[in-house]
């Protein structure tokens, strides 16, 4: 349990990051988190006896129909690597205290920073891969979101070529994690590696091997996919010192680790490691050099280091497993302070040029000696942690490589990581003050940013004086046998010490000939890098291709949507073929004519609509077509979708009146000009494609007419329900308010939502009791249209009128449960009283006046009785929507029910959206013009 | 009956189809509402019952004749209010076209074109 807490902690204080950074100031987040994670590091440092003995594991059952589970296993290797990510994370923590200026940026850099930390964590201690592969990938997500955190170009670019290659790295991880779990018969990785025999043997070795190769040097960086780690240099400095140097960029060389007992010690495992680490190794190094970017040196001295841990754990018989371990912790503690301190000094001076600084000494003493301890551990002087380290990479070199491997790389890597330290050391703090930043204003770093980078100093000098004691007890562990480390050789002088002090003099010749090495031009090895943008291109160009056939023609999309809408209808009405024997064709009576007769009026009205060449003809004509269906509804007989039909084709019609006022009339001539004519082919061409549809569409309602049971469907059952369960009379009225209520409630607010989205884009985002600011009115060049109608006469109307409406209003909802009406009537009536108003008054005169019209707030508040009315009944431990009937006597026969609520609430969000889109066309804010 | 629901349905429909192909935004937009209305036709179309009257039951829950079918008019309701905010939203768009590009025909609208 304890250790899945070791992974959950960070996010935890992930989330609590971004509300603290509005009270704390930058120094007090960063001292609090770095409390939390050096509490975090204590708690793991305790584990370590425990450990040492047996692993820690705990399982947490996650989807357990699938037979997945998060399980977390710690033990000496795992462990290890959560003291480094603690450890480092601590003094990162209380650096990023003092680096940012604006604590709400930092605390969002910490934030992602402690989200990373968890995903590393969890990384760690997976304790199997699928756990393992989800925290892999969060730590390439919020490594993605830290190189991206100054959102410039370069930090954009940066980050998303970081995140390709880590998550292309990551999808053949992925496939080779599945196909080894497959192999091994378990995704655990205790039992994984308790399987190494049946592994090595498996006919799939090689190809899950070599995908999971994949995973790990894209996220270790190694040639030639190293090129996305200096680029991701745009990250602020404690984020590249945490991720991309101490602990993500090592995720792959802990997961090679972690397998190295159950796939390693092959021929492809050994050929692959060493071969494309010992590259990695020397083509960082050499270009580390090369770098006037001191961020870039480092990234390229990082590069370099993760190839000497690929290498080393590629080589035969477990050699170079002690010596990654040791080198893991140095290189934390060097590359980590080094890194802070070019921070420090870009901090301070506005630059990272190398040929830009120098001689800072005097104003940073504490980094420049800091950077000087550093930079001896780099270069691997006694009797810093960081010559243990290079001891025991060239010895375990020299056990299992040829001597001119040993010699030409591994020595020949460590004479430039020597001169890179140096120069790093030397032509920053010592020498000459530059111009360059003897005019910029000197930022003296705050005293506590030195805190945390001299502590880990003093630990490369602490670890590397007290090796044996300090370092074996962690190193042991994760090893996994038993170790003696020693900080000078026992038997005396030995090879490895000859060849480490020949680095050491080779390095500072090279130092001393710094310039000519900086200036050589080096033969460019291919990388990956020209591989990713030519994928990168291409993809640009296959989208290009797919973008062509998006034309932006609004007319051409909606042909493509009306052709599948065809299709569809003739497949329904192929698969349900028309049952002819029941097709009615019988007409009873007189009712039945009248029905024909509205039909065919309502068609006509609707062609009559279409070729009236003006639109104010076409709206009265399609309001024609509309009264006819609700006479249809009333025949049928259905008053209460009769009553609706009316109300809303008024509204309609109204609605469409007060677009034709705020349109220009030559735009709308305009658009008219061509509206049969634009050529005699697309006219045929239109009416093909409606002769189709309708054609379509009638099988499909025949299919759907003479399908329909009779007797059976549940229309009957609820003509013999709603009195008894909703206490209602009218049968519409109990659907829709309680058997299909959950229907209106979305409904509602569909509608309330339209309205909504109506206000906001016609009267902009402010709220809807603002005035429109006079002035932007006035400046205004195209004339609005006026809506006020304003005589005596209209403007007596429009007051009495409205006092009416809400009466009659009042009665719907009242007794919306026994005569035709309901709360949705009743708020278009009002609504059709107040847009009364707005046409009389006009947008100024009906706000000053109707002060109590708050659009906005009446659809919120609808749909807030409405929700309550449907939750409130939870309470009770009754069912969502449940209906419940007041004992309540009131005179007139009015019932006061749950449904009266939602009743109130339909009203109340309905009278709301239709007073929204009236004050929006009535709005006379300018739309601004693109 | 049903026969002629179903091809006033088909009818109203290309009738919608047509009228929404126009480059005029606002007759685009009373096409919608011609779709919207189609399909309240077919909706009335496929009620259960050959009502005689309103589907209203009296105090002992019994109803005087065959009624017509509450089901379907409660999903029309339901339709035409869903319509009518859908419709004002076009609408809106409208007006914003002819603020923003100074144009109600879908011709002139090519800036959507990237």
């Amino acid at each position: 349990m304890t250790i899945a807490l070791i992974a959950a902690i960070p996010f935890l204080l992930a989330v609590i990051a971004l509300p603290l950074r509005r009270w704390l100031s930058t120094s007090m987040q960063g001292g609090l988190f770095a409390v939390s994670l050096g509490g975090l590091f204590v708690f793991a440092l305790a584990q370590s006896g425990a450990v040492s003995q047996s692993p820690l594991a705990f399982a947490l059952e996650w989807v357990p129909q699938l037979g997945l589970t998060l399980s977390f296993y710690l033990d000496g290797l795992a462990l290890l690597f959560v003291l480094v990510v603690s450890g480092i994370g601590t003094v990162i923590a209380l650096y990023t205290g003092f680096y940012f200026d604006d604590a709400a940026k930092a605390g969002r850099f910490l934030a992602m920073l402690l989200a990373f930390t968890g995903a590393m964590l969890g990384l760690v201690t997976a304790g199997n891969v699928l756990t393992l592969f989800i925290a892999w990938e969060l730590t390439s997500i919020t490594s993605f979101l830290l190189i991206s955190f100054y959102g410039d170009e370069k930090a954009r670019a940066g980050a998303l070529q970081a995140l390709l290659v880590t998550g292309g790295g990551g999808l053949a991880l992925l496939v080779g994690l599945l196909l080894l779990g497959g192999a091994a018969g378990t995704y655990e990785l205790p039992q994984i590696i308790a399987s190494g025999d049946v592994l090595r043997e498996h006919p799939w070795y090689s190809i899950f091997a070599i995908l999971i190769f994949l995973g790990c040097f894209s996220k270790s960086a190694q040639w030639p996919l190293h090129f996305w780690l200096p680029n991701a240099m745009t990250a602020p400095t404690p984020a590249s010192a945490f991720l991309h140097s101490a602990t993500m960029v090592k995720a792959g060389v802990y997961l090679l680790a972690r397998l190295h007992p159950a796939l390693g010690d092959t021929a492809l495992w050994q050929g692959a490691l060493v071969g494309f680490g010992l590259i990695t190794l020397l083509i960082g190094a050499a270009l580390a050099l090369r770098q006037n970017d001191l961020k870039g040196s480092l990234a390229y001295s990082t590069v370099s280091q993760l190839g000497a841990f690929v290498a080393l754990i590629g080589l035969p018989h477990s050699e170079g497993i002690k010596a990654v371990m040791v080198g893991i912790l140095a290189h934390a503690l060097y590359k980590g302070a080094l890194f802070l301190t070019v921070g420090a000094v870009d901090h301070a001076t506005g630059t990272r040029d190398l040929d830009k600084l120098g001689g800072l000494r005097g104003v940073m003493p504490g980094f420049a000696s800091v950077a000087a301890l550093s930079a001896l551990s780099m270069a691997g002087v006694p009797p810093l942690f960081g010559f243990v380290a290079k001891e025991l990479l060239i010895e375990a070199s020299l056990h299992t490589l040829p001597l001119l491997v040993t010699l030409g790389v591994v020595v020949l890597s460590a004479v430039f990581t020597v001169g890179m330290a140096l120069i790093l050391f030397w032509d920053v703090f010592m020498g000459q003050s530059r111009a360059a930043h003897s005019e910029h204003h000197l930022h003296i770093p705050a005293r506590g940013m030195t805190a945390g980078p001299l502590i880990m100093a003093a630990l490369s000098l602490a670890l590397g004086l007290g090796i044996g004691p300090l370092v074996t007890p962690l190193v042991q562990p994760a090893v996994g046998k038993e170790i003696s480390l020693y900080l000078l050789p026992p038997g005396g002088i030995n090879e490895a010490f000859i060849l480490s002090m020949i680095a050491l003099a080779g390095g500072t010749l090279v130092f001393a000939t710094r310039g000519i090495w900086r200036a050589w031009a080096l033969p460019t090895l291919p990388t990956g890098q020209d591989i990713f943008q030519a994928v990168i291109r291409q993809t640009e160009r296959a989208a290009d291709v797919v973008l062509h056939s998006q034309n932006g023609r609004i007319r051409y999309y909606l042909i493509v949507i009306l052709l599948a809408v065809i299709a569809l209808m003739s497949t329904a009405g192929l698969q349900n073929a028309v049952d002819f024997t029941r097709l009615d064709v019988s007409i009873n009576g007189a009712t039945d004519v009248l029905k024909i007769m509205l039909i065919l009026l309502s068609i006509g009205a609707t062609f009559a609509s279409i070729v009236f060449r003006k639109h104010l003809l076409a709206a009265l004509a399609l309001g024609v077509a509309g009264y006819s269906i609700g006479g249809l509804f009333l025949l049928e007989p259905a008053p209460d979708v009769a009553l609706v039909q009316f109300l809303v084709e008024t509204l309609a019609t109204v609605l469409i009146i007060m677009i034709l006022a705020r349109t220009s009339e030559a735009e709308r001539m305009a658009a008219l000009e061509n509206l049969w004519m634009g050529s005699r082919t697309g006219l045929w061409r239109d009416i093909a494609i409606s002769a189709a549809v309708g054609i379509g569409v009638t099988l499909f309602a025949l299919a759907a007419v003479t399908n329909r049971p009779d007797q059976t469907t549940i229309a009957q059952w609820h003509m013999e329900n709603a009195l008894p369960q909703t206490g209602v009379n009218d049968v519409v009225a109990s659907i829709v308010t309680d058997f299909r209520g959950m229907d209106t409630l979305i409904e509602i607010s569909v509608f309330g939502m339209a309205a909504l989205g109506i206000l906001t884009v016609l009267a902009g985002a402010r709220s809807s009791s603002a005035k429109p600011d006079a002035s932007e009115a006035d400046a205004d060049e195209t004339p609005i249209y006026n809506f006020a109608f304003s005589d005596a006469l209209n403007r007596f109307a429009a007051r009495v009128v409205l006092p009416v409406a809400l009466l009659i209003a009042l009665a719907h909802i009242l007794y919306a449960g026994v005569a035709p009406g309901d709360g949705f009537t009743a708020g278009v009536i009002a609504g059709l009283g107040v847009a009364l108003w707005y046409i009389v008054f006009g947008y100024e005169g009906t706000r000053e006046r109707l002060r109590w019209l708050r659009p906005a707030a009446m659809i919120a508040v609808g749909l807030l009785i409405a929700l309550t009315n449907a939750a409130l009944p939870l309470l009770f431990d009754r069912a969502f929507f449940a209906f419940t009937l007041l004992p309540v006597e009131l005179p007139a026969d009015i019932k006061l029910a749950s449904t009266t609520l939602f009743e109130i609430g339909i009203f109340s969000t309905v009278f709301g959206g239709i007073s929204a889109v009236m004050e929006a066309l009535t709005h006379p804010k300018e739309v601004e013009t693109l | 009956m049903n026969v002629l629901f179903a091809i006033a349905t088909g009818i109203m429909f290309a009738l919608g189809v047509f009228q929404l192909l126009r480059r005029d935004l606002i007759k685009t937009a009373m096409g919608f509402y011609i779709l919207f209305t189609a399909i309240n036709f077919l909706l009335l179309a496929v009620g259960a019952f050959d009502g005689q009257i309103a589907a209203y039951v009296d105090a002992n829950n019994q109803t005087a004749a065959q009624p017509s079918d509450p089901l379907v008019q409660a999903l029309i309701l339901t339709a035409i209010v869903i319509s009518f905010g859908s419709y004002a939203l076009l609408t809106a768009f409208i007006v914003v076209s002819s603020r923003r590009f100074r144009t109600v025909s879908t011709d002139g609208i090519d800036r959507l074109q990237r």
